[in-house]
């Protein structure tokens, strides 16, 4: 079992400190191997991503306003191998982070809103997965072409 | 049928240790053992020094939760020999250590009370109702009214949703997962008239919005309550709530004059 490390500490420290002395909070030593855990830490990282991939949306967006010349400079840098890994990368943390949103999105939602009943959570899954297959579906047509 | 097995106890004497050390006991286990029953047998005829808390040893008063090989576990409901020939048993993370595997409570009961864990206005709703309703007498509730939020009334207070949770671990002031639920509980409570208290704590720092949604609470918790669920059905409520306070006026709540 790993060490555990050091939590807060002030974690779930009382409001007034009491009579006796008390060893300081630790983390679980399991977080560094659980899986659910190691689950949790890879959903995070997929932030520094999304981060990256902003970067990217707002270089290609001043590209587009510089010139014909810097846009098409910026289109020989988005096919560069790394360019191609890292949207690869990209795309794959997206569907880590939906597959992982729409399993735990039905519990959370509540039992009801004014006088409406959510549907069932297996119902809402898959229109949850429905709706996605769907836009995905809009919107390769879209790039193929096939609507405009 | 029994089997030797090492127990790696975590040690903690405020009176004379500066940190926690651990120490190893070796005794014969019957195959049907709980966890609770080793440390038990360890307390009653190895080690009278060592401290720990149990009562039930059903699964209902929630005492004896502690770390059983870096997970919060029930140790009554535990069978043992889901483990190999080594365990380690450590008081609950996340918690200031009293005394070997006891850990301090207060902080945990504060962050109880915070959620006004309570009907309220409780007779002005009963009365609307009876009004409403043209009945007069027991304040009633639906099966399905009930069902809305049973699951979250089920907690134990056992605090393994606490020493799961990261962000308890990092946020000192996060009310965290059993707090929450019992306040979601009551909100949901057709008889209780709080809503807009709890909802306006739960829109304040520290509260349903600290919740990254690691859904370890409901991973460790030993009675199916889900307080991941609930925290975040609150998330939901507080939000419909602050938007419906934007449109709709709302009465003033005692003492504001």
């Amino acid at each position: 079992m790993p060490a555990s490390k050091a939590a807060h500490p002030e974690a779930m420290a009382p409001p007034t400190p009491g009579p006796t002395r008390t060893a300081p909070p630790m983390q679980p030593g399991s977080w560094k191997t659980s899986p659910r855990m190691k689950q949790y830490a890879r959903f995070g990282l997929t932030g520094w991503i999304y981060l990256f991939a902003s970067f990217a949306g707002i270089a290609i967006v001043w590209s587009l306003g510089s010139g014909p010349e810097a846009y098409a400079r910026m289109q020989a840098i988005l096919a560069h191998p790394l360019a191609v890994g890292f949207h690869l990368l990209a795309l794959a943390s997206v569907v880590f982070v939906l597959i992982r949103f729409f399993g735990l999105f039905p519990k959370a939602q509540p039992a009801r809103i004014g006088p409406a009943k959510p549907p069932p959570q297996p119902v809402l899954k898959v229109m949850l997965y429905g709706v996605w297959i769907g836009i995905a579906l809009v919107m390769a047509i879209v790039k193929a072409g096939g609507l405009f | 049928m029994t089997t030797r097995r090492k127990f790696v106890v975590t040690r903690f004497d405020p009176d004379k240790d500066e940190v926690p050390k651990t120490q190893e006991y070796e005794i014969e286990c019957q195959d049907d053992w709980k966890v609770l029953d080793a440390i038990n047998f360890i307390k009653d005829e190895v080690d009278s020094t060592i401290s720990h808390r149990w009562s039930c040893r059903m699964a209902v008063c929630g005492s004896c939760g502690m770390m059983v090989d870096g997970e919060p576990k029930l140790t009554c409901k535990t069978a043992l020999d889901s483990y190999g020939d080594t365990v380690e048993i450590e008081p609950l993370a996340n918690f200031p250590v009293v005394k070997d595997l006891v850990v301090e409570l207060e902080g945990f009961m504060g962050k109880f009370q915070q959620v006004k864990p309570w009907i309220m206005n409780a007779k002005e709703e009963a009365e609307k109702k009876a009004a409403s309703t043209m009945k007069e007498g027991t304040y009633r509730q639906s099966t399905e009214e009930l069902m809305a939020f049973k699951q979250f009334s089920m907690c134990i207070n056992c605090m393994l949703c606490y020493s799961a949770c990261p962000v308890v671990s990092n946020e000192p002031d996060f009310l965290g997962p059993a707090a929450i639920a019992l306040g979601h509980r009551y909100n949901m409570d057709t008889r209780d008239g709080g809503q807009d208290e709890r909802n306006q704590i739960f829109r304040e720092e520290g509260t349903v919005f600290s919740c990254s949604y690691a859904n370890e609470c409901s991973e460790v918790c030993p009675k199916g309550v889900d307080p991941a669920a609930a925290v975040n059905q609150a998330k939901f409520n507080a939000v419909i709530d602050w938007a419906t306070g934007l449109v709709v006026s709302r009465p003033a709540a005692k003492g504001d004059e």
